[in-house]
Parts: C-alpha cells; structure tokens; sequence
C-alpha cells in the first residue's frame, strides 16, 4: 500500500532539448498520467527521470518504454517528473509526447 | 509551457481540464498560476495511503484579467480524486478567495471606492463530490474557510459560480456553488448536497434509484435549477460561450450582478423558506411536480428537448428579492 | 454522573443556563413559528445573569413532513428556522453598542444534512448556506457565537450548525461525542483503503481519524470541555474571550481562519499554512499589475 518511486538516468546520444523552459501536460485520473518536464542547465545532455507510481512491480516495463521515448526523442537537459495511476504503456507514450509538444518541441 | 488559448475557445467546457478552463475563460494568455504543477505540493495524506498524487493536488488556481478586471479562478478538476478538497487543495481553493478579497481592500485603500470597470472577480468552476474522504477532517474545515470568505466578498467582489464537468458540485461543494452572486451552467452541469447512492440508500430503491440517470438530471441537473432560479444562466457547453457570458456582466455594478443571489439575508430566507413550505404543502415527490407548479405543462419533454427549445418555453420561479 | 447528551439536549441546557430561564421560540420581541422545523429548540436563556440566544436541535423530535428528517438530522425547515433565530436576534439587538450585543450559543448534536429526495429538489444546498452566512451575519453584528457539542457533530450537520462560530468547545469523546465526516469504517469501504491500515495511520496523522481530540490537533475544534459540569463555566468563559477580543479589534483571532493557525500550533494542517505561505508570496509579486 506504497506508492512506487522509480528514478532512472539516460544520456542519450543525439541530445535535444525543449523549447520552454518547462511544460506539463495530463491528469492523475484512473488509467493516465501527468508528465512535468522542466529544464535544468546542470543536466546538460543528461536526462532525469523520477515516477511515482500506484501500480506495482512494472519496474522493467517502465524502464523500457521511457528508455524507449528518449532513445527515439533524445529529449535531455530536462528532469521529467511523473505521476502515474496505472496508465498503460501506450498512454505513457503518448503524454510524453504530448508534454514534449506543448514545451514547443524539440530542438 | 504553452497552452493555445484560441484552440480551447471552441473546445467543449465538459471536456476540458480543470487547467484549459481556467485559462481558457480569462482574456488571452493572461492567466497565471498560483501554486503550479511545477511547485509539486501533493497531497502528503494520499501519499501516505499509497494512493496517487498530482503535482496541482486537483487544482488549479490563479490570477488572470478579464478586460480590466484582476479575476480570481478555482477550477476543479474532477478526474482526479472526483474533484474532492482536502488539506492542500482545500487551502488553494480557500486561499484564492482570500486574495480576492486582499486585492479588493487594497484597491480600495487606493482609489476610495472601487470602480465598477476595475473591481476584482472571482470564478469558480465546480468539478467536485466535496469532501475528500482520504483528509477528510481538513477537508470539512476548508469548506467553512471557504464559506466565510464567499460571505466577506458578498457586495464587494461578484463571486461567480460554474457548474459544467463531469462531477458536478456536490456534497458540501454543493452549497459553496449555490452561495454565488451567479450561478452558470451548461446542460451537464449538476448541483446538490447528497450523492444519489446515498439518497437511495435512505429513501429506499423505490423512491430513489440511484442507477436512473433520467432521475438524477432532473433532480439535481441544470434545468431543474434553471427553473427553481439556482442556475442563471444556462449556455451553451464551449469554454468561449463560458467566457462571453462572464465578459458581458463584469463591468455592471455590483448591486446589479448580485441580484441574483440565493442566499444571504432574512429576507432571502423568507422567499427561500415558501418553497420549501410549497413542496411540503403539495406533497412534491418529482422535480416534474414543481416544474408544473412554476408553470410548466410539458414536463415529460424537458429534460428531452434541445436546450434553445427549453430556453424559449420553459416557466421559471418568479423572484422575489 | 452524565454518560451521555446525545439526544438530551433539554437536560444540557438545564446544565448550562440560569435555571429555568429558557423560552422556546421566543427570542427578543420575535416569536418564532412554533410549528415550524419541530426538531429545531431555538429561544433565549438567560446565562450567567444575562440574556443570550440559544439555537439548538432536540433530536427526539422529528419533522412530520419530511421523513428522513429524524434523530437530529438537519433538514431544509431546520436551516431556516436556525437563520430565523440568528436574525430575529440581531433584530433584538439592533440598538446596543457592538461590545454589548447578546451571545448565541449553538448546542450541536447533529448526524447531518437531510440526505433525501425532496432535499435535492428544493435545495438542502441553500438552507445549508443560508445558515452558515446568517452565523457570519451575528458575527460581524458583534454578537459572540459560540458552539458547543454536547453529541454528534457530523460532516454538513457541523459545517451548517457550528463550525463558522466565533469559538467551538466539545465534551471529550468518553461522553459518546461524535465528530467526524464520516466513521472510520465507511472511509475504508469507500477509499478501499484496509480498516487496519487506516486506524494504524490515525495513531501518527489525526487528518481523517474519528474524534473530538482529533478536531481539537486540527484546529477545527478551540477547546475540550472536560466534563458536562464545565460546559457552563465554559461558556461564560468563551463569551468573555470572545468579547474581549472585538474589543481590541482582534477580530482575526476568532473564528474559522483562525482555527486553521491553531491547527497548525497544534501540529495539525501544516501543509495548509505552507500553501496559504507560498501563494501569498507569489500574489505580492503580481499586485502591483492587479491593482
């Protein structure tokens, strides 16, 4: 009856960053998500990602599919705050997404 | 961080986040926000129940223009939690108030009396059941918070209420929402004190069936409050239209926009107490019953017809005060 | 020895008043519809040799028109006879200085707001409303509010009838007092939240834990009194407090904001005081564009 917290760190190998210096998007509503993305200049070319999560024992799937996004994105120089109340992987990506958009995308 | 404004103008107010109504009803790109997500002041209780937090804690709320008017907004989000208010959410919708309040005096201080073009407002778009049940003892206390601030802006700063998103104002959200100079509501927008599970369970499946949904619109819904004169204006479900009908009354006289308040003096009490002596006396059993007796005769078809059709016939209660 | 004044709310006004000085419906030179709100016992008493208001509700008596009106569930005719009184007294007192108006005493035992069908359709909301404004209205009047539970203060029923008085006072949980929004156990089914989880987390955190103890760490309760023998002396003692402070212009240590700072001396709702904080920093660097 904890709330999961997960940290991950990446370094992805084309860094790009957002346009604003911070953005946010969605609600903790069942089955979604919210994603903050706020950019911090000691994190140059790093990515810090910190997930507080209701579901439990889904470390790896985590992992994986935000490994994934910044792989694809190299969104980096930022620290992502998440708070989740068991979104499906799909989801996830999508608010990701999302979030990248309204901070004016990528450059 | 952007949000465009002009996109959300035709977006539907029912489907819109507590933020996008928020900066969607206040003039272009002027909202800003108190105590933001990027503040991450979460609710420590529903973290310790190992339940999900949200950075804004289920709300937004700040401080905008409309024309030249500084504008006070709470906008409740009720994905999130239902839209219930504890300790920290509870203090910003509280807080916020207050500081309408604050501005008001302080305006005052500087220009004698205020001016009608200029004086603060305050608008709150209900999303909530009331009390969140995870904090429910601070959540009881911020509702009495609340209710001492909306008394203390009564004549001074329009309080004006909104009820159109998926929950509605309910449980004690519900009187905090009736306690406005205005009320505004599109035709999802729903007001009242005890949830419907409750309701059955007291009066029995028979006299309440919490599963009819019909039974629920018409008891606490828009058009039924529409006819009882607890909603004023009942619009069109787009956060443009939302935002035309406060833009249009701000600059009128307080004395003017406060006519139509609920609630508030003796003689307000007096008014408020025949309706319930009629009920009474009649022996009302359906919201049917009272909307005959304000003088409608087609009552099986209002909840059904389109809201132009229901705006062009139906009878209201005539207002005494 | 008392054990109990839920549903006893005529043996607790005995307790508290000059003996036999209570006139039902009668307040100032209003009568008030006896017929009106039966379960509602509003009048005026004397206390401690002076004149004050009582509002009440006698839970033995229920409402013959609406039936989920009963054991001191507040209905919409209660509300409203309950603001009858508050105005019918500022009326009383119209022509005295603000120092010298009369006190209103609340005595709450009260489950609730009536949950019932009729309530939806006219508006227990108002009623409700009604009330909590006129209570602010005596207030700024200058008359001392002061509430006291002798029972039940549950959820609306507390929040109509009693918690924006000027100062609150309980008898301790082992006279039967009930305050809360809701039992333990009923929070656990609607959260899903583990009964023995929930009472584990009471021990450390008062936020949703049963209890008049737990209002007082919250700051939604002023002061335990200790036993039904006190409440008078108590009273009197509020009254004076109250008085004193007006008279200073201490307004802003009376009443339901103020609670809120107390909560916080007491180590309840301090995330409260830290949000109120950090917006009231954030407004001030806005107010020169606002004003």
């Amino acid at each position: 009856m904890a709330l999961t917290e997960l940290n991950y760190e990446f370094k992805p190998e084309t860094p790009k960053t957002i346009k604003d210096d911070w953005s946010h998007i969605g609600v903790v509503a069942s089955g979604d998500l919210e994603v903050l993305i706020e950019k911090e200049n000691a994190l140059k070319g790093k990515t810090k990602i910190h997930i507080l999560t209701t579901v439990v024992g889904f470390d790896d799937v985590w992992e994986t599919v935000v490994k994934k996004f910044i792989d694809k994105t190299g969104l980096s120089g930022v620290r992502v705050s998440i708070n989740d109340n068991a979104a499906t992987p799909a989801v996830v990506i999508r608010r990701l997404q999302q979030a990248v958009d309204n901070g004016g995308g990528l450059q | 961080m952007k949000i465009n404004w002009d996109d959300l103008q035709s977006k539907s107010f029912y489907q819109a986040t507590a933020r996008e109504r928020a900066y969607g009803m206040l003039d272009k790109d002027t909202f800003k926000e108190l105590l933001g997500p990027r503040d991450k002041m979460t609710s420590p209780h529903l973290l310790i129940l190992g339940e999900a937090v949200e950075f804004d804690d289920g709300i937004t709320v700040g401080i905008g223009k409309i024309k030249k008017h500084p504008v006070f907004v709470v906008s409740q989000e009720g994905k999130f939690v239902g839209g219930a208010l504890g300790e920290v959410n509870g203090a910003k919708m509280a807080y916020t108030l207050k500081l309408a309040l604050k501005t008001y005096e302080k305006m005052k201080e500087k220009y004698g009396t205020v001016p009608d073009d200029r004086k603060p407002i305050c608008i709150v778009s209900f999303d909530s059941g009331g009390v969140r049940l995870h904090e429910a003892n601070a959540g009881l206390l911020m509702h009495s918070e609340s209710m001492e601030t909306i008394w203390e802006l009564q004549n001074k700063v329009p309080y004006i209420a909104i009820t159109g998103s998926t929950i509605g104002a309910y449980g004690a959200q519900g009187f905090v929402c009736l306690s406005a100079d205005v009320v505004i509501a599109n035709d999802f927008g729903r007001i009242g004190l005890t949830g419907p599970e409750v309701i059955q369970q007291e009066v029995g499946k028979d006299e309440f069936d919490a599963s009819d949904r019909a039974l629920i619109w018409r008891t606490m819904g828009a058009r039924s409050k529409y006819i009882l004169g607890d909603v004023d204006y009942l619009i069109k479900d787009t956060i443009g239209t939302f935002r035309d009908t406060i833009v249009n009354m701000v600059d009128e006289p307080m004395s003017k926009i406060s006519k139509t308040r609920k609630v508030g003096s003796p003689q307000l009490v007096e008014e408020n107490l025949e309706v319930v002596k009629l009920a009474a006396e009649k022996k009302i059993k359906d919201s049917k019953d009272l909307w005959k007796i304000y003088g409608n005769e087609n009552v099986d078809e209002i909840p059904e017809m389109s809201q132009e059709k229901f705006l062009s016939v139906v009878k209201r209660r005539p207002r005494r005060h | 020895m008392i054990k109990s004044l839920i549903g006893k709310t005529d043996e607790a006004i005995q307790l508290i008043f000059d003996k036999d000085t209570f006139q039902e419906n009668v307040i100032g030179n209003t009568r008030l519809d006896k017929d009106l709100a039966p379960p509602v016992m509003v009048g005026q008493a004397m206390i401690d040799g002076e004149v004050c208001s009582v509002l009440a509700n006698n839970s033995k008596r229920p409402n013959p028109r609406f039936r989920v009106v009963y054991s001191g569930i507040l209905g919409m005719e209660e509300a409203y006879k309950f603001s009858q009184a508050m105005y019918a007294t500022i009326e009383a007192d119209k022509e005295r200085p603000k120092d010298k108006k009369r006190p209103i005493v609340l005595l709450i035992d009260t489950p609730g707001n009536s949950p019932g069908k009729i309530e939806e359709i006219v508006g227990m909301t108002k009623g409700t409303a009604s009330y909590q404004f006129a209570i602010e209205d005596a207030r700024l009047a200058g008359h001392p509010v002061i509430g006291l539970i002798i029972g039940r203060a549950v959820s609306g029923g507390f929040l109509c009838h009693g918690l924006l008085s000027d100062r609150i006072l309980a008898l301790p949980a082992e006279y039967g007092t009930i305050v809360h929004v809701m039992p333990t156990t009923s929070i656990a089914v609607i959260t899903k939240i583990p009964l023995e989880r929930l009472n584990e987390l009471v021990k450390t955190n008062p936020v949703f834990a049963s209890g008049a103890e737990y209002f007082y760490d919250l700051g939604g309760i002023d002061e335990m009194v200790k036993r039904p023998e006190d409440m008078r002396a108590a009273i009197i003692k509020s009254i004076k407090e109250v008085r004193a402070l007006r008279k200073q212009g201490k307004e802003d240590q009376l009443g339901i904001w103020h609670r809120g700072v107390v909560g916080a001396e007491r180590g309840g709702r301090q995330k409260r005081m830290e949000a109120i904080k950090k917006m009231q920093e954030e407004y001030e660097k806005m107010l020169p564009e606002l004003i």
